[in-house]
């Protein structure tokens, strides 16, 4: 399994083409195919390339729809 | 826009210009449903079909009525709707309500319904905790909205036969929290 850093892991911000991925609880999901993170941006608040462990904790919705995507990696430290 | 309405809610620390972004993205996520869910009324047929066909109905005049009440707000607020509808459709808050590419029962057509409510709520939840104490008139707006969606989840939800909710199809007029919004 890849392992991104989040400084690689920014570089999939789901802008000009390029794969929307996002961290959450150390594995890295690709939402690249998810209507609700178009062009890398979510609900007007969030953004593909971030570790959203931390986020997600506010969301009105919990970590099974995550689960919906594929995991491509797994987030580890610099 | 209601300039010293947007300047109070800014003052509370809120990010207005986030705020009226989901109030659009919830804005189309209402129409497009109410479009949507014309197509899978049309499509609740036969003996099992019909006994939906009447709740689908209401949950798709109110999910219109949601979007004709959110829209004074987005512009109280300093937003607007976008010109292109193409743009509004795709920058919904919650995905679109296709019918399936395969019916085989009525449940096929109800786990879509069930789910374009369930995100409807998740949304103005949101928007609730986002705004409460803070801008009163969003808040009592998507509180009025949220009533709705909770007992459009539940009716689909019961007909799946995911257990009792205690709630009764709509009886009166529709809308009832958000009529206030529409008068």
């Amino acid at each position: 399994m890849k392992r991104f850093t989040c400084a690689e892991l920014r570089y999939y911000d789901g802008k000009e083409g390029r794969p929307a991925y996002v961290a959450f609880g150390g594995k890295v999901y690709d939402l690249s195919s998810s209507f609700l993170w178009r062009g890398g941006r979510h609900q007007a608040l969030h953004s593909a390339g971030e570790d959203l462990t931390e986020a997600l904790r506010e969301a009105p919705h919990g970590a099974e729809l995550l689960e919906r995507f594929p995991v491509v990696g797994e987030l580890v430290e610099e | 826009m209601a300039r010293v309405a947007r300047e109070m809610v800014e003052k509370t620390g809120i990010n207005v210009d986030q705020l009226v972004e989901l109030l659009v993205k919830n804005a189309a996520a209402e129409l497009t449903t109410y479009y949507y869910y014309t197509i899978l009324r049309c499509n609740l047929i036969g003996l099992d079909g019909e006994t939906i066909k009447e709740i689908a109905e209401v949950a798709r005049i109110e999910d219109r009525n949601h979007f004709e009440a959110l829209v004074p707000r987005i512009y109280e607020l300093g937003g607007s709707l976008p010109k292109d509808m193409k743009a509004f459709h795709d920058i919904s808050g919650c995905p679109p309500a296709y019918l399936p590419a395969k019916i085989e029962t009525v449940e096929d057509i109800l786990k879509v319904l069930v789910e374009a409510e369930r995100c409807a709520v998740r949304q103005y939840t949101y928007i609730c905790n986002l705004t409460a104490g803070k801008d009163h008139r969003t808040y009592d707006l998507a509180l009025s909205i949220l009533h709705e969606e909770i007992e459009h989840e539940s009716w689909f939800s019961e007909s799946l036969g995911e257990g009792p909710s205690g709630h009764f199809m709509r009886r009166g007029e529709t809308s009832p929290f958000v009529s206030k919004f529409l008068k």
